[in-house]
């Protein structure tokens, strides 16, 4: 903590410096699109036919993530599986899309206002049985 | 924005039109160790995953607008977890450090989320005012949930709501980290609330 003092408990804020500087891999990059706006953390990724098909020619960080978007994925789980920065998935993301080896679905934001949306999103929760497996009244 | 890859052939392709679920994202605040990832862990379908986000760090103590702040970016661990609603479907649960020296900096993750869940540990109130000052400001919609540690809440729901200044259309619940059910409810408490801003 820069403040010094520690967590009173929970998850380190920041795990062990990482053996290679994290925006190495993007040559020092780290605006993820032209417009400046990284992508939300949300934001689905997935291969396409020719991102797998040419994974034997790409470097590590790149194979890895084309490799593990055969599922699609958000920016965040690929940082968090891959143990890449955010940030540095968002800028090798933007290139493997810009080069067609990965489609991004950046989230249309007017789902969040989407009454339709929501009320499934609502439904599927109250489905969500307790702990103890027993359903709960739909009150 | 959203780039479509021209039709490959059907048989070299059979994994390139998977059409990925449509995220819908909300956001578990509160300070450390006030049970955000125990939270996110109880209902998510995976584990809680962790990354690492920036964060822009606003020196303390900048209430006036006028002035410009000095920022710092700070890292920090950012956990997060997934319910699957359906296969087009899927909400994102992420937990953001929501101490003061945070501030109001958390747009990278919080820009799109269909609302807050901010969480108190009544013993460290101080931790969650940056968090309810920051969802009132972007008027995003959310409610406070104070959790029972052991099943024990040391101030009552008003000492709490006059405490952080919460207005009543905040919602302010007790609920437990620890139980999927309590924490369902609680997320079914913000997302009610994101449904009624819909007029829906």
């Amino acid at each position: 903590m820069p403040d010094g003092s520690p967590p009173p408990d929970g998850p380190e804020p920041v795990g062990p410096a990482p053996a290679v500087r994290p925006f190495l891999v993007t040559a020092g990059r780290v605006a993820p699109t032209a417009s400046g706006r990284p992508v939300p953390v949300e934001t689905q990724v997935v291969a396409t036919a020719e991102g797998l098909a040419e994974l034997d020619d790409l470097t590590f960080e790149q194979h890895d993530i084309v490799a593990a978007c055969r599922q699609p994925q958000s920016v965040a789980e690929l940082a968090a599986r891959l143990r890449l920065h955010l940030n540095v998935v968002r800028v090798l993301a933007e290139d493997l899309r810009a080069a067609g080896l990965l489609v991004v679905h950046v989230p249309d934001t007017g789902i969040i206002h989407d009454a339709t949306v929501l009320r499934r999103v609502i439904d599927a929760l109250r489905a969500i049985p307790d702990s103890r497996g027993v359903l709960r009244d739909s009150d | 924005m959203t780039p479509t890859e021209p039709a490959a052939p059907v048989a070299t392709a059979p994994v390139a039109a998977v059409r990925p679920p449509l995220p819908v994202k909300m956001v578990i605040a509160g300070g450390f160790g006030v049970g955000k990832t125990t939270a996110v862990g109880s209902i998510s379908e995976i584990e809680p995953l962790t990354t690492e986000a920036a964060i822009t760090e606003v020196a303390a103590g900048v209430d006036d607008l006028s002035h410009t702040p000095s920022k710092t970016t700070t890292t920090v661990a950012m956990d997060f977890g997934c319910i699957t609603i359906d296969p087009t479907l899927k909400l994102y649960l992420f937990g953001t450090p929501g101490q003061e020296r945070f501030g109001f900096m958390w747009d990278d993750i919080v820009e799109g989320a269909v609302g807050g869940l901010v969480i108190v540990d009544t013993r460290r109130l101080d931790d969650c005012y940056a968090a309810v000052d920051y969802f009132e400001h972007r008027q995003i919609p959310f409610a406070v949930a104070v959790n029972a540690f052991d099943g024990k809440v040391e101030h009552t729901l008003e000492e709490v709501r006059w405490a952080l200044d919460v207005a009543e259309r905040v919602p302010l619940i007790v609920f437990d980290a620890r139980e999927r059910g309590s924490v369902r409810d609680a997320l079914l408490v913000v997302l009610e609330l994101a449904l009624e801003r819909t007029g829906g």
